[in-house]
């Protein structure tokens, strides 16, 4: 979840008005609506509790879960404004998250385009 | 003595900042720490002349840190490499799911409205 905070805090608030943040996992939703007010992040969380499209999108560790159960990979996407992929990353070692850096430079630079 | 301290340095400031994007970014810094406090156990139980054991028992925490460390970040943290379904340049699968209020958030809605990231991620990590 520390991705999602430091990717809400560097953006401005014009700029967290032009992106859509959506942030799935199989969690129950209560949970993540707890820890969303908590925060006060502008951001929908999505409950995907059957993993589905975590699998259709080709993002689930098998069986990776502490019990053995699958979870997702923790991933990172940008759309463009036309829904197409414009970056993207999927970690290899779930304590690693793609450099806020990254993310933000590839979010301004699609806000910053005229629609 | 100096060993213990390293290692346990190590595991706090892995712990503190967690949230620093470097810091967490590197998990293999504390197996380096750990690598480190081991090494200066190893010296000083070479170096102690009389009693022993203290530095015998540095030496016991620290190995025992090395390997559960690396066993955690080289085997258990390993994310396995699997094809996905993502393609920079085109358009990822569709989907309707359920927000916190129970609302469907439909991702082919921002189409033509504005970008949009998506976060998988797993509970708290």
């Amino acid at each position: 979840m520390s991705e999602l905070q430091g990717l809400g805090a560097q953006l401005s608030e014009a700029e967290q008005a032009g992106v859509e943040i959506i942030a799935i996992s199989p969690d129950p939703n209560e949970r993540s609506q707890q820890l969303a007010e908590g925060l006060r992040l502008g951001y929908r969380f999505v409950a995907d509790r059957d993993l589905a499209v975590s699998r259709r999108f080709g993002l689930i560790h098998a069986r990776g879960g502490p019990d053995g159960q699958d979870v997702p990979r923790p991933a990172t996407v940008v759309l463009d404004r036309a829904g197409v992929v414009r970056w993207f990353s999927v970690s290899h070692n779930f304590q690693v998250r793609p450099a806020p850096g990254d993310v933000l430079r590839v979010v301004r630079s699609l806000v910053a385009e005229k629609g | 003595m100096l060993s213990v301290l390293v290692a346990l340095g190590a595991v706090a400031t892995y712990v503190l900042f967690l949230g620093v994007a470097v810091v967490r970014n590197h998990p293999e810094g504390y197996v380096i720490a750990f690598a480190l406090a081991t090494g200066l156990a190893v010296l000083a139980v070479v170096r102690a002349r009389t009693r022993r054991w203290p530095a015998w028992a540095a030496l016991g925490v620290t190995s025992l840190l090395l390997v559960a460390g690396a066993w955690f970040n080289f085997v258990v943290a390993r994310v396995p490499d699997a094809p996905t379904a993502l393609r920079v340049g085109e358009q990822p699968p569709d989907f309707t799911l359920p927000d916190a209020a129970g609302r469907p958030v439909t991702l082919a809605d921002y189409r033509g409205q504005k970008p949009v990231v998506l976060v998988f991620y797993r509970g708290y990590w």
